[in-house]
């Protein structure tokens, strides 16, 4: 098998050889190692050893020829063996000439100055993934420079002024806890009215500090709560646990946000005693003082609403419990009394419960109930 | 014009510079009959005399050193040493005297010398002879950094180099000298040190690199080329100073870069040219800026040199994705 | 009157003193003599073929550095250069490890366990001080190694080569230094590296002994070696040893001594030949014939063969030759780059 010699760069970075004088003619044998043949270099004058022993088959550049490196220099084969060309690499050649230079600086200080509002990369990322323009966004940063909020801006908008302010913790968690409760327990709201003449004097006849409303209410409720379990209670898969204790929630308006402060073994404490309770968690709310042991755990909550001037609403069940109740406020209003129109006032209720666990019939049972109670407080 | 390779570029100009100024020698190892390792000052002894092309000791530090206060004399010297892997021993001499005198003295003396460098793999040569360490020649305050990657160039920017009050690192790629040829004039001229040049204009993404590199870079333009994409290539010809302006203004206009070095990649040149990309011409970026260099490793021998050196396929890979990012 | 060089063998092969080895060890070392020749031979023909990165050839120097490396004990070290390939190999390199360094395999440079012999020194000059080092981490150690250095007429020029003679005469370690002065650093002439007289002539600068030494005379060559390997193993310090001797060939396979010396000189200097005065020795005293000289040739050139077929048909350097040898455990930003290696290598074809 005849063996290829390319012609290799012998000299760090050649491109080619002058072949200066053939050391073994066409046909005749050469030795391994022996000189073939005596090449001119940019660097030296140099004979090249054959790489095998056989017969010179083939002289790829004659005398005064010019031999490129990789290109084919000499094939060694055995005595009478042909050899064709054709099987040979293509030589590298030479390089086509560098393009010219076709400038340098450009003074254009339109090009300097750049096209369009800037943008930081991340923005313009951004405003790609939201498939917001930027040449339509004016930029409200530094230097014109368009924010994360000018291109959001853009897209809830078409461009109208916007305030942005983050959620306070508190208010995320506010937040998180109701979207599970309304996501995931179906909610039926009743309504009621109850005479509110019975309360109203109770707490104007009281001795001392004029109790909270609340702890009149929760004074009267708790007993119903015993009558009616399914209300005091909470849903766990497939059971329902009803708890024989009364922890009641109470909303408590706080600069964070409306709270749930727990009045603990409601149905173990006095009227004065609910009242100094329920003083304490408003005060500990609105001071941001009450620890993990005044919020959490309610079995029933109570909402009282028309603390705020509310009347009816559509209260949202805290998560864990299966109502809440809340309780508007009694403004004067016309009354019918023994078919005469007169002025009274009455507490404007909304019971809202878990569906799943109870039924619209025993809801409006509770309701009636919780009327009976409020009428009767006092009495 | 003829044409000639980047070799006969520099002896063209080194011819030059010692018939038309009688205060320019040359110096270094072999540089005399046998006209350099590169024979790049072949027959310039022959010419100019054995006073004016000088073979020195093997003595690198005494190369620089000399060229040194040969300068501050008055003295244009054209120092070469015979691949960067053999400058260390200099370093001394250019890191603490050859780049401070000026600032040491107040401009009262200075050293407007030249030292000329091989520098550069792809050549299968042994080991220190493919060094791309000219990251620490540009980090180094005081010295000029050039690279030629074209007979034009070479023959223009040595020439301004000799020229220039300050010291001028002249880099020249090894496996350049021969391989890139171009109709050059045979009268002397200038390519002015401090100006990048723009090859090839183009308006998708900004192909930068120089010396060794750019021949890899033309690839890799013709390539891209042929995929439809119009790649704006800029060789940078000077290092120090870097010539900001027309990088920022091809950047701005195209939104992507790709820096290609055949250096090391931490702290090499790249990254400076990424900086001031970053810095100036940030809000125009449609993309990350990409660099193609050789790896954090010694650079391979012969065998593993494939491993090593950036070349047209990396720098295609890198140019397409700014494309799609 | 100009000082000459030492020498117990004289060009015809006669002896002006005793010689300091035997017939036996003569015959061993003439033929690790031929051995270096057949390996210089080979590998320049192998770098014209394609087959070697460039070579510097050392044939001329033979007597040089067999003379020098053949008084050293095996555990001795050696801080050798790229044109030292017989010593290297006389003091345990394999010819393997030197061939595949050629090719340009970074596996060449993996001395085998116990071969205490550095990867040969490219660049000129940097590693003689590393021989005052080794030395002195042996003495340091408790143990009498000599570390022997090699370098040329060209390395004495740099700044190095003052450091390095100052420290091991500071601190009288077990060095010894061989200069082969071969009368050329590429195209710079002896005479023009140095006007010192004789570069032995520099050890006294230093408080060290320099000898002047017939370079192509394996006598000379080991009988000032073993005294100053001696001297270095009894703590008595550092000798320097100038080896007076020529470069026959080219600096390299990429130089071309026509540009600037005379063939006049070179063919001079093959009359001086240092194998061809060591078989006329042998011959003299009936211990060299032909026939022996074509065995030995056949089983020195037989072993060079098997190296260059082993060093060929070892795979290719892959990804982890370059990456997995910088440090003890590579690093993250070393696996980071392998990772960008493969994601990009052809990918520009795709």
């Amino acid at each position: 098998m005849a063996f290829e010699f390319e012609f290799p760069d012998i000299g760090e970075g050649l491109t080619e050889a002058i072949v200066v004088k053939w050391l073994i003619d066409l046909g005749e044998p050469v030795g391994l190692d022996e000189p073939l043949v005596e090449v001119e270099t940019d660097k030296a004058v140099t004979e090249i050893p054959a790489p095998r022993a056989g017969v010179l088959l083939y002289q790829g550049a004659a005398e005064g020829g010019t031999i490129l490196v990789d290109q084919l220099l000499a094939v060694i084969g055995e005595p009478g063996e042909s050899w064709q060309p054709g099987g040979g690499t293509e030589p590298a050649g030479e390089e086509a000439p560098a393009a010219p230079i076709v400038g340098t600086l450009s003074e254009d200080a339109d090009i300097l100055t750049g096209s369009g509002p800037p943008a930081l990369p991340r923005i313009r990322k951004l405003a790609g993934d939201l498939g917001v323009d930027l040449a339509a966004v004016t930029g409200s940063g530094p230097g014109g420079r368009v924010t994360e909020d000018d291109v959001r801006a853009a897209v809830s908008t078409g461009g109208g002024p916007l305030e942005r302010r983050r959620l306070s913790p508190t208010r995320r968690a506010i937040a998180e806890h109701l979207t599970k409760s309304w996501r995931e327990i179906p909610h039926v709201v009743t309504y009621g009215s109850a005479d509110a003449s019975a309360a109203l004097a109770a707490r104007a006849a009281a001795e001392g500090d004029t109790p909270p409303l609340e702890a009149l209410l929760i004074a009267a409720l708790v007993p119903l709560l015993r009558d009616y379990p399914e209300f005091n209670a909470t849903l766990q898969g497939d059971d329902l646990v009803l708890k024989h204790f009364y922890d009641i929630g109470i909303a408590v308006d706080t600069p964070d946000g409306l709270m749930v402060a727990v009045v603990r073994d409601a149905a173990d404490r006095t009227l004065d005693d609910l009242g100094n309770e329920i003083r304490r968690l408003a005060a500990g709310a609105r001071e941001r003082t009450l620890g993990a042991a005044d919020l959490r755990g309610a079995t029933f909550t109570l909402s009282n609403i028309g603390a705020v001037g509310g009347r009816y609403g559509t209260p949202i069940i805290p998560y864990g419990t299966t109502a809440i109740l809340s309780v508007g406020r009694a403004d004067p209003e016309p009354v019918v009394i023994d078919d005469e129109v007169v002025v009274g006032r009455r507490f404007p209720l909304s019971l809202a419960y878990d569906h799943r666990v109870i039924d619209g019939a025993l809801g409006r049972r509770f309701m009636g109930a919780v009327v009976h109670a409020v009428e009767s407080i006092g009495v | 014009m003829p044409e000639v390779t980047i070799a006969q570029a520099l002896n063209m100009a080194l011819d030059e510079a010692l018939a038309t100024d009688p205060t320019v020698l040359i110096l270094g190892e072999d540089v005399g009959a046998t006209g350099g390792v590169f024979r790049i000052t072949d027959g310039l002894q022959h010419r100019h005399g054995a006073e004016r092309v000088v073979d020195t000791p093997v003595a690198e530090s005494g190369i620089v050193g000399a060229a040194f206060g040969l300068a501050i004399t008055g003295m244009r010297p054209v120092a070469e040493i015979q691949f960067l892997g053999f400058a260390y021993p200099a370093y001394d001499q250019l890191v603490s005297h050859v780049s401070r005198i000026r600032n040491r003295s107040r401009h009262r003396f200075t050293a407007p010398l030249v030292v000329r460098i091989p520098y550069g793999g792809g050549i299968g040569a042994a080991e220190h002879h493919s060094e791309s360490s000219e990251a620490i020649l540009a980090h180094t305050p005081g010295l000029k950094v050039v690279v030629a990657s074209r007979p034009y160039d070479a023959k223009g920017l040595l020439a301004a180099a000799i020229a220039d009050p300050d010291p001028v690192i002249f880099l020249e790629p090894i496996r350049s000298y021969r391989a890139v040829k171009e109709e050059i004039p045979d009268q002397p001229y200038l390519v002015p040190i401090g100006e990048a040049g723009i090859e090839r204009e183009g308006s998708d993404v900004t192909l930068v690199g120089y010396g060794a590199a750019m021949r890899d870079v033309r690839r890799a333009a013709d390539r891209l080329a042929e995929g439809g994409v119009a790649a704006e290539v800029i060789d940078l010809r000077t290092l120090v100073p870097l010539d900001a302006a027309t990088l920022v203004s091809s950047v701005t206009k195209t939104g992507r870069a790709v820096i290609v070095q055949e250096g090391h990649r931490t702290a090499g040149f790249a990254a400076e040219v990424v900086a001031r990309l970053q810095e100036d011409a940030l809000y125009s970026l449609l993309a990350p800026i990409e660099r193609v260099t050789g790896w954090d490793t010694v650079v391979p021998l012969r065998r593993g040199e494939q491993h090593y050196i950036p070349d047209a396929d990396r720098i295609v890979a890198a140019a397409r994705r700014t494309l799609e990012a | 009157m100009p000082r000459e060089p030492l020498q117990i063998l004289a060009p015809d092969g006669t002896i002006t003193a005793e010689p300091p080895i035997g017939i036996d060890e003569t015959r061993r070392l003439y033929r690790a003599m031929v051995a270096g020749r057949l390996y210089d031979r080979k590998c320049t023909a192998l770098q014209k073929q394609g087959r070697l990165a460039t070579y510097a050839p050392f044939q001329g120097q033979e007597a040089a550095q067999i003379g020098a490396a053949a008084v050293l004990r095996p555990e001795d070290w050696m801080v050798a250069t790229y044109r030292d390939a017989a010593a290297m190999w006389l003091q345990g390199y394999p010819w393997l490890n030197l061939i595949l360094g050629r090719t340009g395999d970074e596996r060449g440079g993996q001395a085998p366990d116990g071969v205490n012999v550095l990867p040969p020194s490219i660049t000129v000059g940097a590693h003689m001080i590393h021989a005052v080092g080794l030395a002195w981490g042996e003495r340091l150690q408790g143990r009498d190694r000599v570390a022997m250095t090699f370098f040329g007429d060209g390395a004495t020029s740099e700044g190095d080569f003052h450091e390095a003679m100052n420290f091991a005469a500071v601190y009288g370690t077990a060095t010894v230094f061989i200069c082969q002065n071969n009368g050329w650093a590429i195209s710079l002439p002896r005479e023009r590296q140095t006007v010192a007289e004789t570069i032995a002539d520099k050890a006294v600068g230093y408080g060290m002994p320099g000898e002047y030494v017939d370079g192509n005379d394996l006598f000379a060559m080991y009988a000032v070696a073993a005294a100053a390997v001696d001297r270095a193993r009894r703590g008595e310090g550092p000798t320097l040893i100038e080896a007076l001797t020529y470069r026959v060939g080219p600096h390299t396979t990429a130089d071309d001594p026509g540009r600037y010396r005379n063939q006049a000189e070179a063919d001079a200097w093959a009359a001086r030949d240092p194998l061809e005065r060591v078989r006329r020795y042998l011959e003299k005293e009936g211990a060299w014939d032909a026939a022996w000289q074509e065995a030995i040739e056949a089983d020195e050139g037989d072993l060079i063969e098997a190296a260059v077929a082993e060093a060929e048909a070892i795979a290719e350097p892959g990804v982890a030759d370059v990456f997995d040898f910088m440090f003890a455990d590579r690093p993250s930003h070393l696996d980071h780059q392998i990772e960008l290696l493969q994601r990009d290598r052809g990918a520009g074809r795709a």
